[in-house]
Order: C-alpha cells, then structure tokens, then sequence
C-alpha cells in the first residue's frame, strides 16, 4: 500500500463519524470495514448466573437479551481475553429492569447505555442474576461487534456542464453520500440528497474520485468512533505482522 | 418445597406412598415450584 493517505473528517460526534479517506485502495477500505466489524474485541456478558426469575420470560432468552447490552470496552492492554468482569442485576417488580441497573464490579466496563429495556416485572416478580462480561470479537458473536452500521462509499466529484434548455422540465438526480464540489466536501443531506436542488437548470456530471472513500462509523457505545477505527487498523496490523512471520523460514 | 398445591397453594413434599395428592385439601393438581439453587446459562 502506498504510504500517502489523507484523512478528513466530514462529520464527527462521539458514536457517529463521517469521514474521507484519500488515497487507499478499495481493498484495504474494505479491510477497514470488515475488521471494524469482526476484529475489534469488545466487552460482552456471556455467562449467567440466575439465583431468582419469576418474570414471564425463560432465563435463557433473559441471558440473550443481557448479553447484547452494549458495555463500555476498557483500554487496549486493561484487560487480555479471558478476563472477566462481574455485573449483577437485582430488580424487583412492579418496574422495569434496565440496563442501567447493572452493577458492574469495574468501573471501566459500564452499561454504555443506561435505558436499554431488559424486562418487565409484574407485581411480585423478581430479577436477581449475576452475569459474567468478557473480551472477544464480533468474528465469534455479534454481541461483541464494536462496530454497528460501518460502510463506505466512494467520494463524488459533481461539475456543472451546461445550463439545461429553458423551460425543460429538471429531473430529479439523486445522489447519496457526499460530493465534492471544487474542493470542497458537502454531505448530499444538505440539498435532500438531490442533485437539481443545488445545480437548478443545469447539466451536471458526476464521477467517482479513484481511491476516495467517505467512511460513516457508527459504534454500539463499547469506544468511540476513533478509538474503533484505530483498534482495526491495528488489528490488520497485527494479523500482517502474524502472516509476515509465519511466511519467514 | 418441591409442589405446590394448586388449590390451597401450600407446599407439597411428595413421598412414595401418598400418591400425586396435596395432604391438606385432597387436591391431585399440583404445580412444581422452581428449584432454590443458582442457575448458570450461557449467552450464545
């Protein structure tokens, strides 16, 4: 891969990040993404203890449902897999059980949301478990992808031609993702992802620009989008550097 | 506490030669409670 890349945040908040990447071929764009979505361990409960369930529900689906609660993923170097950290959970009816009432025995792995629905408890009814998180990646269950809705799309470039015959009818030009336009970045959601609303009467030309690619990350919480897209980086990394000794005599 | 009598809704020890019958109240319906000890399941 060359070594010149360029990268350009179009839009950025913490879970949700729009961003072009200049310079790289389609292939390791799509290494990017796959890796964001199985290669990144992320934190995950995957065993449960129940001491009381007298909800409607069996203690199986109650153990599906608290293993896709996204929590929040420590460092990289906190914790190796195989650790496991304990969260317990006691609720007792008329209420709702919410991720938020998870206690976690460590504060670097929370519930990343407070408000996820676990069940409903009637009068009487009574939640008490105790559950085990650990590390692992998406590759093996998707409860621990990182990375959810991550795609890409190639940058395109729009130029005005020529002005469109007087009185003809425009068509609708739809165009999703984000154009350039003499330089500059624009997200097509600023002009209703149509073309004619930007450019009325008037010719235009799109084209994709080789090797650009606009990114849009979206994480379940566990990290944000940077510490995502850096943690895949340097899981292709480390896999290359594995196939790289691995082909050493 | 093993049953549970589904018409007095007190608990029912089972031995060998009662029968399936609740002892207080006669009643053969009865309702196996949920065993006391923790359950471990795993997420998958």
């Amino acid at each position: 891969m060359s070594a010149e890349y360029d990268v350009e945040f179009v839009e950025r908040e913490d879970r949700d990040a729009r961003f072009l990447v200049q310079g790289i071929t389609p292939a390791f764009a799509n290494g990017i993404r796959r890796a964001m979505l199985a290669d990144v361990p992320t934190m995950a409960i995957d065993t449960v203890r129940f001491v009381e369930n007298s909800s409607v529900m069996f203690d199986e689906q109650l153990a599906l449902r608290l293993g896709l609660v996204p929590l929040t993923t420590p460092p990289v170097g906190e914790f190796v897999e195989d650790d496991t950290v304990t969260l317990s959970i006691d609720v007792e009816g008329p209420a709702t059980a919410y991720s938020g009432d998870l206690v976690s025995s460590d504060d670097l792995v929370q519930p990343a949301d407070e408000n996820v629905p676990i069940i409903d408890l009637k009068d009487g009814q009574r939640l008490e478990a105790e559950a085990d998180a650990v590390l692992d990646r998406g590759k093996d269950h998707a409860k621990h992808q990182g990375g959810v809705a991550v795609g890409y799309r190639h940058l395109q470039r729009v130029a005005a031609v020529e002005d469109l015959p007087e009185f003809e009818e425009p068509d609708r030009r739809i165009v999703r993702g984000v154009i350039e336009e003499d330089g500059e970045l624009v997200p097509t959601s600023e002009f209703d992802h149509d073309l004619s609303n930007r450019y009325p009467g008037q010719e235009v030309t799109l084209e994709d620009v080789p090797n650009s690619f606009v990114f849009h990350v979206e994480t379940d919480g566990s990290f944000s989008v940077e510490e995502l897209v850096t943690r895949a980086a340097d899981t292709i990394e480390s896999r290359a550097t594995e196939l790289e000794n691995a082909v050493q005599l | 506490m093993s049953y549970k009598c589904s018409r007095c809704k007190r608990d029912v020890q089972l031995d060998e030669y009662g029968g399936v019958r609740c002892p207080y109240c006669g009643h053969r319906v009865l309702l196996k409670e949920r065993s006391r000890d923790v359950k471990e399941v795993d997420v998958n």
